[in-house]
């Protein structure tokens, strides 16, 4: 019996029909196509009697090595993996990441510094006893000038 | 049995510690313990996911050889299917946290070898870029036309021989057909979801599983006559 006068469209809609691959109205058309074309039967047949055939009998294997052996080379592929993970963390880190233990530090010296320069004094003048002399002070820029007469 | 310890051994980090703690301060009973081989697998999972590897060791001897199976299926090569089958094992302990027990442990598996498989195939680029022309190849011309076999042609074959005789056909079927047919058949992936991951439309999932399936029938037919002659 020969399918070959059916489209490829047909063709592959009997086969998703059998895997149930259709919806509900593609259903109905490929179900009426079985009921009344032969070769459209017997081909949904044969693609159901082939896929229980392999489902029930999917070939095996053994692995072709010894337990411990396949155990012991899993083991260390993944030790392998997570040293190179702890690697590659650690070179993500930042080359003066301890700089960061030095923030508060700065942080307190920034506040100390302002407060000191809020609370400075500023200029002063002073008359140096009888002799009108003057003098000039700036402990900012750690400047004293004296004038003397 | 080897353990991430022994000399030689460059373990060290989660997996290390996760011995560790199996041997120390696991709070598994006692009695479960020693029961390694009677555990069914969630609770083989349950124990792995915090840390012991034994119970992991127990999960990789009772899947290892479908594992390794399914990777020689895709591959057709030892070398190769030994490798992703290991590589599996080692992607399955990384990401042992995200199994929440939705499928059984063993088709998590095999998913993560397949997609190994299909990874290493990309890799390879074994893989046929689609187009028209290579749809109508998918779809057979002589295998299309084909007579539709109705009798059973592995009938009076043992069940070994009988998996040895399909092993041999599949191998017989391109990269690209057996692909999809082992997605379908053994993995029992939708269309949809085999066109997903293999990257190619649905229609060329179709076409690929419906030559596969007919190139087998023939292969099989094939086999049939053999064994009359």
């Amino acid at each position: 019996m020969k399918a070959n006068f059916m489209s490829d469209r047909q063709l592959l809609e009997i086969m998703a029909y059998a895997d149930g691959e259709l919806d509900a109205s593609r259903r109905r058309e490929v179900e009426k196509r079985i009921a009344e074309d032969p070769s459209a039967a017997a081909l949904h047949q044969e693609l159901i009697a082939h896929s229980d055939l392999l489902r029930a009998h999917e070939p095996l294997g053994t692995v072709p090595e010894t337990r411990e052996f396949y155990w012991s080379q899993i083991q260390r592929r993944i030790a392998a993996e997570e040293q190179a993970a702890a690697r590659a963390k650690a070179a993500k880190a930042p080359a003066f990441g301890w700089l960061r233990w030095l923030a508060p530090a700065i942080g307190v010296a920034a506040v100390a510094l302002v407060v000191t320069y809020q609370q400075r004094p500023g200029p002063t003048v002073m008359a140096v006893g009888e002799a009108s002399s003057m003098t000039f002070t700036s402990e900012a820029d750690g400047v004293t000038i004296s004038w003397i007469n | 049995m080897l353990r991430a310890g022994d000399p030689g051994d460059a373990s060290a980090g989660a997996f290390q510690a996760g011995l560790n703690n199996r041997e120390g301060t696991s709070s598994m009973p006692a009695s479960l313990k020693n029961d390694y081989l009677s555990a069914p697998d969630d609770e083989l999972v349950g124990w792995a996911q915090k840390g012991d590897t034994e119970a992991f060791e127990q999960l990789v001897f009772r899947h290892r050889d479908k594992i390794y199976a399914r990777a020689m299926m895709m591959m057709r090569n030892e070398q190769e299917a030994l490798d992703l089958s290991q590589e599996a094992w080692v992607k399955s302990w990384q990401r042992l946290h995200q199994f929440q027990g939705d499928s059984s442990f063993a088709t998590w598996m095999t998913r993560i070898v397949i997609n190994l498989c299909l990874d290493q195939i990309r890799r390879q680029k074994k893989m046929r870029a689609e187009s028209f022309e290579q749809i109508e190849e998918d779809l057979g011309g002589v295998e299309r036309q084909m007579a539709v076999e109705h009798v059973n042609p592995t009938e009076g074959l043992e069940k070994d021989e009988l998996r040895k005789r399909i092993d041999e056909a599949m191998a017989k079927l391109t990269e690209a057909h057996r692909t999809v047919l082992v997605m379908h058949e053994f993995q029992g992936l939708e269309y949809k979801e085999i066109a997903k991951r293999v990257d190619i439309s649905i229609g060329t999932v179709m076409s690929r599983l419906f030559y596969a399936r007919r190139r087998m029938a023939s292969l099989l037919q094939g086999l049939r006559r053999e064994r009359s002659e």
